[in-house]
């Protein structure tokens, strides 16, 4: 039987999802992620170099140990993800019509894994590397988890809000496309290996998520979602200051137009899943919202760190095993990413 | 009769206005107090009189407030002011907010001390009219009227603050004796009908950090009052009742009741940055927030443990005056206003002329250009 579809453009040109209760529900049907098991902790992070800010300030900010890929390429990470997600979720492969492969580091968008050694000599890459650079996780992804109707495209440039614009666009696709039914959006980063990882107060961690956002979709039904971009401040490295003065007004300007958008208000939000960066700025951030620290879920911020773009996955997963989460219940995800990027969401458990 | 002023802070905000009108006076010597710089200050009084046409007499004394009780005038220098002077008027201060407490009162506490002193050898004083600020009343809140003094046990936000109101325990002491005009200045923000800023202060920089993208939030409700006023209702109010006012009194050269609302206040900086400078736009730099002081103090706490130099330098000078908007108050001025009730002098709406003081400046970068 058919369904009745009531859609809204706002004046932003998000597509509205009107109809909570029509069936026709667009949403994060299942989730996964993987966390590499080899970790380090502050103080190991400092012996190795790895940090530029102090072990004190970083603790104090709520960061206690990362996850490190090692050897480990993306593309792996993102494997162990995605079959995850097939394993512990009844999902038709054929039913998968699209993969969106998001990643923060430009790096993170090929094939290319770079040496855990600085290149020998003048440090121009060889011509092996050069090659992969050419190769597409995407498609690998596509053939290696076996998904002959899934078309592959790539999202990055937007930091680590690529997550949640791989999940915008897949919304927007299912929407809009009436033989695709489900989307399988994928992330993996994984940080150069020698570079410090701590960046702009928070400390980095390798790891991968998989999403798979369905019509019909029994879960976590997208009931809003808005990403700004402030592309003045494209340059993170020379305007850190600007961007971290930026990030408090930007961020509840966002989160108040996706309450706004979803007609809700934060006494409405039973759960904010947030990014993991530093509980600090979470405690700052609630206070502006007007969310209390219990109904922010920061668990994984000492345990994982940031792992660029699946932070909010991850938390999702974590929040939903540990029973956090009751059908029904609003959530409010929301993340930044370099670009400069705040994005937002509004999920109906 | 002929006057002779002693005027000290002529190059000041405030100093600088009353020097301008002062100077067009015929019947009137001004004797000004310069501190003493190793350079000649001449050209740099003349520019502050450009576009006047002077017809007092103009006399020039190196000196300074910090040295010693004859204020590093010379005893022929210091004798003569004595037997011709009529009113004093001082304007020389410290204005920064975050000088070390010690340096502050040596300006403003004991450098008072010592124009007093030199006041009660004026043989022919008719007035001594000093000039402090309506923060003496620190963390006050409510309503702070002309009769009232000092923090009432509240405490000062910054050093500033804190010497003026000693300043003012100095005045009042010496109140018995002198016909003394004690004016207390809320923020003056430069010329309501040009708006030229002859002094930058801290609200000038703290639309600068707007400006730059460096100022993400200030404690406070939109509804908060940030008492500003021009600086020619100052210098207009303050010389007429130096002219007109017999005996001693406190006025305050406030907008009282009528100041703007911080709220307000933000959303015409950000139109006027909009308007003045329009590429300023392409930065989505979005109004800074209003929040509690918790949070405000959480954020400053975090960039002082984390933020380089920069974002830190721009949050610390905020933080001087910011904890202000943490304590709102109401500056009561019924005291001045019936004291200017026929004058026809009274303070602008800042609303109505604040636009001009951001471009002003915008186009003279804050200073750095000559406009």
């Amino acid at each position: 039987m058919p369904t009745t579809r009531l859609l809204e453009i706002d004046s932003d040109f998000h597509l509205l999802d009107m109809t909570a209760d029509s069936g026709y529900d667009i949403g994060i049907d299942a989730v996964a992620t993987y966390l590499p098991a080899a970790t380090a902790s502050l103080a190991e992070l400092a012996m190795r170099g790895l940090l530029r800010g102090s072990v004190e300030t970083l603790s104090s900010f709520g960061f206690g140990q990362v996850h490190l890929a090692g050897e480990q390429s993306n593309f792996q990470m993102a494997m162990h993800a995605a079959e995850k997600l097939f394993s512990e979720n009844d999902i038709d492969r054929d039913e998968v019509g699209a993969i969106l492969y998001s990643t923060a580091l430009s790096s993170s968008a090929t094939m290319w894994n770079p040496p855990r050694r600085k290149l020998p000599g003048d440090g121009v890459l060889r011509l092996d590397e050069i090659d992969d650079l050419f190769k597409y996780p995407a498609s690998r992804l596509q053939s290696e988890l076996d998904l002959p109707r899934a078309s592959v495209v790539g999202i990055n440039q937007i930091g680590c809000a690529s997550t949640f614009a791989a999940l915008r666009i897949a919304r927007a696709m299912i929407a809009g496309e009436e033989d695709l039914d489900a989307v399988l959006c994928v992330s993996a980063d994984k940080f150069p290996p020698g570079e410090p990882r701590d960046l702009v107060y928070n400390v980095i961690s390798d790891g991968a998520s998989a999403a798979l956002v369905r019509r019909n979709a029994t879960r976590n039904r997208i009931v809003a979602c808005t990403q700004v971009t402030k592309g003045a401040l494209w340059d993170g490295g020379s305007l850190e200051n600007e961007i971290v003065a930026a990030y408090f007004p930007t961020a509840k300007s966002v989160i108040d137009r996706t309450l706004s958008k979803a007609r809700l208000t934060i006494g409405d939000i039973s759960l904010v899943i947030p990014h993991n960066v530093s509980a600090r700025s979470w405690e700052i951030l609630g206070k502006l919202i007007g969310c209390p620290p219990h109904l922010i879920y920061t668990e994984n911020i000492e345990c994982v760190g940031h792992t660029i773009a699946s932070d909010n996955i991850l938390n999702l997963e974590t929040a939903t095993a540990e029973g956090r989460i009751s059908r029904g219940d609003y959530l409010l995800l929301f993340t930044f990413g370099y670009g400069l990027n705040w994005a937002c969401m509004i999920l109906e458990h | 009769m002929r006057r002779n002023i002693f005027l000290t802070g002529a190059t000041g905000t405030v100093g600088s206005e009353l020097l301008r009108r002062l100077a067009a006076r015929d019947d009137t010597t001004l004797n000004l107090l310069v501190r003493r710089t190793g350079y000649d200050r001449r050209p740099q009084i003349d520019y502050g009189l450009r576009g006047v046409r002077v017809a007092a007499t103009l006399n020039l004394f190196d000196g300074d407030l910090c040295d010693g009780d004859a204020l590093g005038l010379s005893p022929d220098a210091f004798n003569s002011l004595t037997r011709t002077t009529t009113h004093v008027i001082h304007c020389g201060g410290s204005t920064s907010f975050a000088l070390p407490l010690a340096e502050s009162r040596a300006t403003n506490v004991t450098g008072t001390a010592r124009v007093l002193r030199f006041a009660q050898q004026c043989e022919r004083l008719e007035s001594a009219a000093f000039f402090s600020t309506v923060y003496v009343s620190g963390m006050r809140r409510g309503i702070f009227a002309e009769s009232d003094f000092g923090d009432a046990g509240n405490g000062f936000v910054n050093s500033y603050e804190r010497s003026k109101a000693e300043m003012e325990e100095v005045v009042r002491a010496a109140i018995a004796d002198l016909p003394i005009l004690l004016f207390r200045l809320s923020t003056v923000i430069g010329d309501s009908r040009t708006g030229t800023v002859h002094g930058f202060n801290a609200l000038h920089h703290a639309i600068r950090l707007l400006y730059q993208g460096l100022a993400p939030m200030v404690p406070g409700m939109p509804s908060t009052p940030v008492d500003m006023v021009s600086s020619d209702y100052v210098a207009e109010a303050a010389l007429h009742l130096i002219d007109n006012q017999a005996g001693c009194g406190v006025f305050h050269l406030a907008s009282g009741e009528r100041a703007a609302a911080i709220g307000d206040l933000l959303s015409a900086t950000i139109e006027s940055l909009m308007r003045f400078r329009p590429t300023w736009r392409k930065r989505s730099i979005e109004k800074p927030l209003l929040v509690d002081l918790d949070t405000y103090e959480l954020f400053v706490r975090s960039v002082e443990e984390a933020g380089n130099d920069v974002l830190r330098n721009a949050t610390r000078s905020i933080r001087t005056f910011a904890y202000q908007l943490a304590h709102p108050k109401v500056f009561a001025t019924r005291q001045t206003s019936e004291a200017l009730a026929d004058s026809g002098i009274a303070p602008r709406p800042v609303l109505q002329f604040y636009p001009q003081i951001v471009k002003y400046c915008v186009e003279s970068n804050w200073g750095l250009q000559r406009c």
